[in-house]
């Protein structure tokens, strides 16, 4: 009987049972929330429902975003919008060419009135760190943000001092404009759990936009929730139940990224968990406490697709990490009772 | 990570044991392949061919299994080359070295399929005959391989080794004895490929073991396999003995439909070289070196139509073996000076030919090259010598058997006539007719090398009956033989004409004045007996119309004539022949119930088959939508509603999760509501899977195809 219930798939062991935390109750608790939040900055980016639902998991799977779009598509408005409507501390960073890691991270100045060296906090210690225009910094300085993206800390003449919980990197990039910039390294990109494009606005969705240009800042927005919330969130996201069958279809999905043809470098097991994370918390903001097949592939893309590099001759010939994703997902089969071989 | 440690041995076991079954399926259908090809070595000439054919099952197969997790254009782009490599070892090994090796293949490789079937039986194994074979082995193991080892279509890869079973039958024709052990094998190797793949539902590694429910429990289920063993085994009982015995036909022969070899004049009718060689006797023909004495034959003429004597029957190309033959008990070694043509003199009944090839006329049982005989041609010839037994044909009946022995054209010379009612006169029995025949025939015409030549009846009536003065009553030994058949036949005798040659044992060259034409009459139970109708050397003929004179003198009435007293035996009485024991009373028998009644009962069984997938797919859709967990039945209710929707036409592929699936299926306008959440929870959260979910999901499966029902093909409404 034991044996039954370990390799029929449709029956669950012992074991993963316990592992069920998470009822319904608390799924449906945890979509509520969300939604509250992600439509509190509906308000103040109109039309983009979808990037900010994403943005929003990325936020609660303890992630960074990256918003890489054409200057003027609101990467920073709802940026500062999601910053605003988290009442925790938040601040801005304009990268600049000459911006240094201090200026990132904070300096230990030497008082003369204590007689001791303290330490000033860079704007990097805050909840919510909206790093715009990223690429325009010197690679020194970008990565004076990689140890506290991955590690939640910042280590300044030997001493390692903690942000705060959460914390959230939003950085923002232009595509375009590329005179100046310096493009971010792959493992910095790693660091990254999603990256979104915000895109153009519909035409309605910017009809009013203009209506009501001055009434829309994020300044006006009210926080939704609170640090605490977030990080209980955020908890509750590490127990939604994971079937069997998903570990095996999340590997073959990122192996075939890694066999594709035009792909020099395949998803990292880095970005497998980042995947794994974001779609726990894709699944409970639709209520669900368990992934499914349809929560992997709504992710799949802005998590997997800047973590492949492509082989120089596809890059040449226009090919993406995006349409490389879509390919892995017409070659794995879902794990689904009956589904052809 | 304990658990995963716990996993290791069970999956590891699985695997095993996976692997054994695939490896057993394999094994059986490599051997089902050799096994069907062999069907076909059986006419074949040596055991060459059985491992020929075993080799091909072997090698493909070994390629397929080799390659079968490798992409699928690459097992039949390997097999392919592989099979190059086999039919050009093949035809090395069969390579007589005749000629260079590259015009052997293309010739083997242009002309394969219709040697194959015009080859006699033995079929020698040439290059060009065992091209078929082995390449139809070789695809048969391939694709066997392809479907059953790549697919896990176990039923499926049975199929090309069936079709070359079928196809061996069919090259064998009625020439060989039934294969009852082969065919057996055979069936048992098919089967055991299919039991050890039909495992239940939780073993087999495929996604549909998953939907199709528990399986039900071990007695329930071995009781069901012993009854339907049993029940198998009675119908088998029952009509296999009848159907046996409803076969009385053998066997089409493809052969028969292939075109023959072409004859030229002088083949079509050899009797006119008899006036040739009668006037220049000394010309050397073919050198022979023989065993013993014997007549050598070149031609047997048994049709005539009043104006030339022809051989029945076709010639077939064989290989050195001649079918049908004893053993071999003479042995001539000849070689070719100025005989032409394409017929090949041997003594009967030839058993073997090297040396030359051959093709040979089954009815007549002589010889022919294709190639036509040329200086130089030699070739060695093994007989069985025929010899019949005078005593015995003393007592025999004539063998009526064959109508075209005794057919005699309309508008026979009156002199022939004549001559035959002397002869049934005169003689009682059938062999002292036919002797009488051949004596009056040499006592009363003269031997004339110089007499022209011409065998139609206008010139046996001349020969028989024109006055001497008038260059009538003398002949070659062509209208000695054609006059003697015609008026045997006359007499009721089945007669033919035999042009060969009287060759001496030991080393001589045979010359045109050895040859020569004979008659030949056929006996009940003694065979074909030969008759020297030629009148002895320095003979002095007599008038025939003295001896015909005479004999109308002396003809008795009708009344008087009881052919040799009341109590002699009518050796010519056909009723005779109606012996009551031949086939009429068994065919009548044959079955025992009418042949209507089979087909009734076979086209009952066909119409079976629908009701029998209907019923399978109903029981198999109760077990999805009512047994097992509620998890297992929302599974199988999904399994139902893709199954509904690939009858009608719409297939979901595999990479489809439960959102574009169903986005899928919206096209046959068919809405399956809440199915693909409750797939979803029961295929990643089966604890989330309530009673009233597994009831809610049957219902839309009931519905979906209860709906898309009037979108499915007629005909797959109809037959599954």
């Amino acid at each position: 009987m034991h044996d039954t219930e370990q390799t029929h798939p449709l029956r669950v062991p012992k074991r993963m049972q316990q592992q069920v935390q998470l009822g319904a109750a608390q799924a449906e608790q945890f979509a509520a929330a969300f939604e509250r939040l992600a439509a509190a900055v509906d308000t103040v980016v109109l039309g983009k429902q979808e990037v900010v639902r994403l943005a929003l998991t990325a936020m609660f799977a303890e992630g960074h975003i990256l918003l890489e779009d054409v200057p003027g598509t609101g990467k920073t408005t709802m940026a500062r919008a999601i910053a605003a409507a988290v009442s925790g501390q938040w601040r801005r960073i304009q990268f600049t060419p000459d911006l240094l890691p201090s200026d990132v991270s904070g300096v230990t100045i030497f008082n003369q009135a204590s007689g001791a060296f303290e330490f000033h906090p860079g704007p990097v210690f805050a909840n919510i760190v909206i790093a715009d225009e990223i690429n325009r910094a010197s690679p020194k300085t970008q990565s004076a943000l990689l140890e506290v993206m991955e590690e939640g800390r910042v280590t300044v003449d030997g001493r390692p001092h903690q942000v705060p919980q959460p914390f959230l990197v939003v950085a923002t990039q232009n595509p375009v404009e590329m005179d100046g910039t310096y493009r971010l390294p792959e493992a910095q990109l790693d660091r990254f759990l999603v990256k979104l494009s915000v895109g153009y606005p519909v035409e309605a969705a910017e009809i009013e936009v203009l209506r009501g240009t001055h009434q829309r800042s994020p300044e006006h927005l009210a926080a939704v929730v609170d640090t605490d919330t977030v990080a209980q969130m955020a908890e509750m996201a590490k127990h939604v139940y994971i079937a069997e069958p998903l570990y095996a279809y999340l590997v073959q999905l990122a192996n075939a990224t890694r066999n594709h043809p035009q792909v020099a470098v395949g998803v990292s097991p880095r970005g497998l968990i980042a995947l794994t994370r974001a779609a726990s918390v894709f699944a409970l903001s639709q209520g669900r406490s368990y992934i499914i097949p349809e929560d992997v592939k709504a992710l799949a893309g802005p998590v997997f697709a800047h973590r492949i590099q492509l082989a120089p001759d596809a890059a040449m010939r226009g090919a993406t990490g995006a349409q490389v994703v879509a390919d892995a997902f017409h070659q794995v089969s879902v794990p689904l009772p009956a589904s052809a071989a | 990570m304990t658990a995963i440690q716990r996993d290791r041995p069970k999956r590891s076991g699985r695997r095993v044991r996976y692997r054994l079954r695939v490896a057993a399926v394999a094994a059986s259908l490599t051997l089902m392949c050799a096994l069907a090809g062999a069907v076909a070595a059986r006419v074949y000439h040596g055991q060459l061919l059985y491992l020929l054919v075993a080799g091909a099952a072997f090698g493909a197969f070994a390629i397929g299994f080799a390659l079968r997790n490798r992409p699928a254009f690459l097992a039949p782009s390997a097999s392919l080359v592989g099979l190059a490599a086999y039919l050009l070892a093949a035809i090395a090994i069969t390579d007589d070295g005749a000629d260079p090796l590259p015009a052997t293949i293309v010739d083997a490789l242009v002309n394969a399929v219709p040697r194959t079937l015009t080859a006699l039986i033995p079929v020698e194994p040439a290059p060009d005959t065992v091209v078929v074979p082995v390449f139809l082995t070789w695809l048969a193991a391939t694709l066997a391989c392809e479907f059953a080892i790549r697919y896990g279509r176990t039923l499926l890869g049975c199929l090309p080794p069936a079709l070359l079973y079928g196809a061996g039958l069919y090259l064998v024709g009625p020439n060989a004895e039934v294969g009852t052990v082969s065919a057996v094998a055979f069936c048992v190797l098919a089967a055991a490929a299919l039991a050890v793949t039909a495992a239940p539902p939780e073993r087999r590694p495929d996604t549909d073991a998953v939907v199709d429910g528990p399986a039900p429990s071990r007695a329930p289920a071995l009781m069901g396999m012993v009854a339907t063993a049993a029940v198998l085994l009675a119908v088998m009982a029952l009509l296999v003995p009848v159907a046996a015995r409803l076969v009385t036909a053998s066997p089409g022969d493809p052969r028969e439909y292939v075109e023959p070899p072409q004859l030229t004049d002088i083949d079509l009718n050899p009797l006119v070289r008899i006036a040739e060689w009668s006037k220049y006797p000394d010309q050397d023909l073919f050198k022979a070196d023989t065993s013993a004495d014997a007549w050598m034959r070149l031609a047997v003429l048994t049709e005539y139509d009043g104006t030339t004597w022809q051989a029945a029957g076709d010639f077939r190309t064989a290989g050195t073996v001649i079918p049908g033959s004893g053993d071999a008990s003479y042995s001539a070694d000849v070689e070719i000076i100025g005989l032409g043509g394409k017929l090949v003199p041997a003594a009967a009944d030839p058993a073997t030919v090297t040396g030359l090839p051959i093709a040979v006329n089954l009815t007549t049982r002589c010889l022919l090259t294709p190639d036509g005989l040329a200086t130089g041609t030699a070739y060695h010839v093994d007989s069985a010598l025929v010899a019949a037994d005078p005593a015995a044909a003393e007592n025999a009946r004539a063998n009526l058997a064959d109508a075209a022995t005794v057919a005699v054209p309309p508008g026979t010379p009156e002199i022939m006539a004549t001559i035959a009612d002397y002869i049934r006169t005169t003689y009682d029995t059938p062999y002292a007719r036919a002797q009488g025949l051949a004596d009056f025939l040499g006592q009363h015409y003269a031997y004339n090398p110089e007499a022209p030549s011409g065998h139609d009846l206008p010139s046996l009536g001349f020969f028989l009956g024109s006055p001497v003065d008038a260059g009538g009553q003398r002949g070659t030994s062509e209208h000695f033989a054609a006059a003697y058949a015609v008026i045997a036949r006359l007499i009721g005798l089945p007669s033919r004409v035999v042009v060969g040659f009287e060759v001496p044992g030991g080393s001589s060259t045979v010359t045109a004045g050895q040859g020569s034409a004979w008659p030949e009459v056929d006996f009940d139970g003694v065979g074909w007996v030969r008759f020297d109708p030629m009148p002895p050397p320095d003979a002095v003929p007599v008038p025939p119309e003295d001896t015909l004179e005479q004999m109308e003198e002396e003809t008795p009435s009708p009344e008087e004539d009881s052919g040799g007293g009341g109590e002699a035996e009518d050796f010519n009485d056909e009723s005779l022949e109606q012996d009551g024991d031949f086939d009429d009373a068994l065919t009548e028998d044959a079955g025992g119930l009418p042949v209507w009644v089979w087909y009734a009962i076979g086209v009952l069984l066909l119409a079976c088959v629908p009701l029998v997938l209907k019923a399978r797919r109903a029981l198999r859709r109760r077990r999805r939508l009512t047994r097992g967990t509620p998890a297992e039945r929302v599974a199988g209710a999904w399994a139902e509603v893709l199954a509904s929707a690939a009858r009608a036409g719409v297939k979901v592929p595999g990479h489809a999760n439960a959102e574009e699936a169903a986005a899928r299926l919206a096209t046959l306008e068919a809405d399956i509501g809440p199915l693909p959440r409750l797939v979803n929870a029961a295929a990643f959260a089966p604890h989330a899977v309530s009673e009233s979910d597994a009831d809610a999901a049957a219902a839309v499966a009931s519905d979906y195809s209860g709906r898309i029902g009037h979108q499915v093909k007629r005909w797959k409404r109809f037959l599954t």
